[in-house]
């Protein structure tokens, strides 16, 4: 008769909680049990009931009877595990090298990518006060670029005025204080100059914000007007080891002397801290302090706040908008009137943003602010490369299985469980990985100052760092490690031990790992595609014609601010330098490439226009080479001139532009400038944009004062026209720094963000790259071992080497091309999106895939042929004597 | 000296112990309940309990002979012993001199 059994599974879990000493009788009672339940009520019932039964037994009763917790491992078979695993790493060097260097570099891309997104977090954190710290922020109808779906503008510039209107008319906050301006000015000691970046503060600055004093009295700081505060870098960098303290300065603030006294020293901005500030004195100082005060059409201030602990920042919009009517009602409805806006629009209202925010806002441009997606990119590729050594685990564990599929029967033979099997695989895996992680903690300490420099990030290994970067390294690591151990356990555990021992199926049919490598070299292949693209992108960037000279040109600043006494220097300066043969010519001009703009707004009939304005001398064009389309340069004798540049021309819809006069700085006593030339559109900004109307001025009095010199260089040897440049100037400005810089560094410095990003998309995609041709490599041995006597057989039947390497090499090519197929759609989508955010870019053309294809195949074969090439070489009499 | 303590339900399965004698064990004893009082017990109760009371020193078990039914399992035989025998006495004892104290209403109410 045949028995029916109970619930296997039931009986197992008894087994596993119960103590072995009480199991039997246990198990015995419940087998009769059964077996009369059987009779009294069927097999279905009998076996719930059984399964019941043994669940009721699941009590602290039996449970707490287990001499030790930790019977409920079998520590005999974790050893053995253990030793097994060590034993099959050892044995199986080249597979553990593959694998370790793969899943290393993954881990340790995931802990940078954790670094730099707990870096990111950790913005402005640091304050105890954060909090309650808010930054005022302006909404404000945008009448300059009219936009009906984007009709607001936002901006953390502020009037000078609104912090004391603040302090005056809302009670709700404590402290507030005015921050602007991180630019250099020239700093004196005794004889000493130095260029160093000033900030204006106010005294509530050191009560709002914890940034630490190191010395004088922090209550007192930038109590006098003429105080000043250094952070320790610049103080130390003036005054070496001596005290700072009640030294005097002097600092030259738009072309003025002001004594100041240091008063304080306090640390430098930490690196996660948006407000990155310099030597800090009053606001009072800035040029044109009084005049913005008073001025609220003028925004020019960031303004922080402090508000009292229990204060809710909603309940400060009534006060906010009282501001907005007590100061601006009147230009607010005469802007209304002007500009055609509806009555019922807002035109201006203050937000607050939590000082906490201010680092992942993208909506206000800040300095130090940065877009979260960048997160998510390091995030994907981190992911992208871990995926890619996981597959080479699995399939490599999966292909070279063969070997292990007799120890697997002789272990079921034996009695091991499927569920042993898969515990043994995975404690191989993590085990692998765990040593990964060893690792990839090496090289994070050798990368992070790389990564560092490629994410503009500023990240240290403190104690903490390391510690909680190595509990997420493990964390993945125990992941990844049970994750690519999971199929390839899996597989081999569902191995039938008597066709094994039998050696009944000849081959393993491991038919999961063909889309797992296509899959692996799709990844590869996008990154592949995307860095071309980019590479291509900059390097259109970096080449592309400007529509001016851009080496060899010095750029000066006179640090002399917006002046007469600055456009004077710049001509003595011509005169002095051209004597000179090294020298081929000299201009000055309000603003250089790649540092601001301004940008004028006109009415002419009635219509809104604007402007890009700089201001020149009459070197200006020949020295950059510029192109005159239409009329002549200005002379040294003209003034109140300009020439326009193509697009003002397209812009005015003139026919005869030299006809034309200009009242751009709306001039109501005069018809303008008259325009005397047109150049040829060229880029006065960076390419992310289009060309603008522009025009060139020169010598409009009140407006065209120049501030930069630009120096072109004829001689190839500059390190000794720079010395005639810094020995001339010293002669000229004793008491100003030599601040230069080049053209060409200039302009490429507006792409280094774009350069960074390719960078890191070069290096990712550099490792993904030998990651998976790590895996390739293995892959291909493993194939040429496996099919060793095939090819001893066919070179017997005369098949020539030519044969059996195309032989060998043909799924991988294969595979290569459906990978390539399967990436192409996708990376041409990536890199179209990253493409829109420049004006001018590059196609993409079908030959970059082409050359991502060539590159693909290349790398792959290279590293298929060494395995190839010896089987093909290998003397079949060696392959098949043992036959 | 303080008796040790007994449970209503330990109390039960000893008694149940000491009636079955020889035949004492898990199953056995929940059938002996059943077929006694009509009252319906799960096992696990009662190994459990059969543990404690050995643990409390009232019963000892051992393993029987190797059988062909029970999937093999050999059965853990229980018997009483003379602490246990005393202990039930004791209680008995107890309850028929508490008894006797109790005044004559047994059927006044009924």
């Amino acid at each position: 008769m045949n028995q029916p059994d109970p619930p296997k599974r039931a009986i197992r879990f008894l087994e596993w909680f119960c103590p072995p000493a009480l199991a039997e009788g246990i198990l015995g009672d419940l087998y009769e049990a059964f077996d009369q339940d059987v009779e009294r009520m069927g097999v279905k019932s009998a076996r719930r009931r059984f399964t019941w039964n043994v669940i009721r037994f699941f009590r602290p009763g039996i449970i707490l009877r287990n001499n030790y917790s930790l019977t409920f491992f079998n520590n005999n078979m974790w050893s053995n595990y253990l030793k097994i695993a060590g034993r099959n790493l050892v044995k199986r060097k080249m597979y553990t090298v593959i694998n370790a260097v793969g899943l290393s570099i993954g881990i340790a891309f995931c802990m940078l990518i954790f670094l730099f997104i707990r870096d990111e977090r950790s913005f402005d954190k640091f304050h105890s006060k954060s909090a309650s710290i808010y930054r005022v922020e302006e909404k404000s109808y945008d009448t300059w670029d009219r936009d009906a779906e984007q009709p607001y503008f936002y901006s953390a510039w502020l009037q000078t005025g609104l912090r004391d209107a603040i302090i005056e008319d809302i009670p709700q906050v404590k402290y507030a204080t005015r921050y602007s301006g991180s630019n250099n000015v020239v700093v004196q000691y005794e004889s000493k100059v130095f260029s160093e970046p000033l900030t204006f503060a106010d005294p509530d600055f050191f009560s709002i914000f914890d940034f630490k004093s190191l010395s004088g009295n922090r209550d007192t700081y930038l109590s006098e007007k003429h105080d000043i505060v250094l952070t320790r870098s610049i103080a130390e960098k003036i005054f070496g080891s001596d005290d700072p303290l009640d030294r005097q300065l002097t600092i030259t603030l738009n072309g003025e002397n002001l004594q100041v006294t240091v008063t304080g020293v306090i640390e430098d901005a930490p690196a996660n801290s948006s407000l990155d500030y310099g030597m800090i004195v009053r606001q009072e100082n800035r040029p044109y302090f009084e005049r913005n005060l008073s001025n609220w059409q003028s925004f020019n201030t960031p303004t922080f706040v402090e508000l009292y602990e229990n204060a809710d920042p909603d309940d400060l919009a009534p006060g906010l908008d009282g501001i907005v009517e007590k100061y601006m009602a009147e230009s607010i409805a005469r802007d209304k009137e002007e500009y055609n806006i509806a009555e019922d629009v807002e035109m201006l209202t203050y937000h607050l943003t939590n000082l906490e925010d201010i680092h992942l806002d993208t909506d206000i441009s800040w300095t130090r602010s940065s877009d979260p997606q960048h997160t998510y990119v390091l995030g994907g590729l981190a992911l992208l490369i871990l995926v890619i050594a996981c597959i080479n685990y699995i399939s490599l564990a999966l292909t070279s299985s063969a070997g292990r599929r007799n120890e697997v029967g002789i272990r079921k033979a034996i009695g091991a469980r499927r569920s042993q099997l898969i515990t043994q695989f995975s404690v191989e895996a993590v085990l692998l990985a765990l040593l990964s992680l060893i690792i990839s903690i090496v090289l994070v300490y050798l990368f992070l100052p790389n990564f560092n420099d490629f994410t503009g990030k500023g990240i240290e290994l403190d104690p903490t760092t390391v510690l909680v970067m190595t509990g997420t390294g493990l964390l993945v690591a125990g992941f990844i490690g049970l994750l690519s151990g999971s199929y390839p356990s899996l597989y081999l555990s569902g191995l039938n031990p008597i066709s094994v021992l039998k050696r009944l199926s000849g081959r393993v049919k491991a038919g999961f790992t063909r889309p797992l490598v296509v899959l692996q070299f799709a990844m590869s292949g996008l990154l592949i595609i995307c860095s071309l693209i980019m590479l291509r992108q900059m390097n259109f960037l970096t080449s592309k014609n400007l529509g001016y000279k851009q080496d060899q040109v010095v750029v000066m600043n006179t640090n002399m601010g917006y002046n007469e006494q600055s456009s004077r220097i710049i001509e003595t300066l011509r005169q002095t330098l051209t004597q000179f043969p090294e020298i081929e010519a000299v201009s000055g001009t309000s603003t250089s490439f790649n540092q601001g703009w301004s940008r004028n707004g006109y009415t002419i009939d009635g219509e809104q226009k604007s402007a890009y304005v700089y201001a020149v001398d009459h070197e200006y064009i020949p020295t950059l080479g510029i192109e005159l389309k239409e009329g002549r340069n200005f002379t040294a004798l003209d003034s109140n001139m300009v020439i326009v540049n193509e697009a003002l021309v397209r812009d005015m819809g003139w026919e005869n532009p030299l006809d034309e006069y200009l009242n751009w700085h709306e001039d109501s006593l005069s018809q303008g400038s008259k325009v005397i030339g047109v150049v040829q559109d060229y880029h006065f900004l960076s390419l992310e944009q289009q060309i603008e109307p522009m025009l060139l001025q020169n010598k409009t009095e009140a407006y065209a004062h120049l501030t930069t010199a630009l120096i072109r260089i004829g001689s190839d040897n500059i390190p000794a026209a720079m010395d005639i440049v810094e020995q001339n100037w010293k002669k000229i400005a004793p008491d100003k720094p030599f601040d230069y810089s080049f053209l060409d560094e200039d302009v490429a410095r507006q792409y280094e963000q774009y350069k960074r990003w390719t960078n890191i998309m070069t290096l990712a995609t550099g490792f993904a790259i030998l990651i998976s041709c790590l895996g390739l490599f293995g892959l291909a041995g493993i194939n040429a071992v496996n099919k060793t006597k095939e090819i001893g057989i066919r070179k017997v039947m005369g098949a020539e080497s030519w044969n059996i390497f195309v032989m060998m090499n043909k799924q991988f090519i294969l595979l290569a091309l459906v990978s390539f197929v399967l990436a192409a759609p996708l990376s041409w989508w990536l890199m179209r999106k990253w493409l829109e955010s420049f004006s001018y870019s590059i196609e993409i053309g079908w030959d970059v895939f082409a050359l991502s294809i060539v590159i693909g195949l290349v790398v792959a074969l290279l590293t298929v042929s060494y395995h190839s090439v010896r089987a093909t070489l290998i003397n079949p009499a060696e392959t098949l004597k043992y036959e | 000296m303080n008796k040790a303590y007994l449970g209503e339900f330990e109390e039960l399965v000893l008694t149940m112990v000491g009636i079955l004698g020889e035949e004492a064990y898990g199953n056995a004893v929940v059938e002996e309940i059943e077929k006694q009082l009509e009252r319906e017990v799960n096992l696990s109760a009662v190994h459990v309990t059969l543990y404690r009371l050995e643990d409390k020193g009232l019963v000892k078990s051992e393993m029987g002979g190797a059988t062909s039914t029970r999937g093999g399992r050999r059965k853990r035989y229980f018997a009483i012993t003379n602490a246990g025998l005393s202990l039930l006495r004791d209680l008995q004892e107890n309850r028929i001199k508490l008894w006797k104290l109790l005044p004559d209403l047994k059927f006044s109410n009924l």
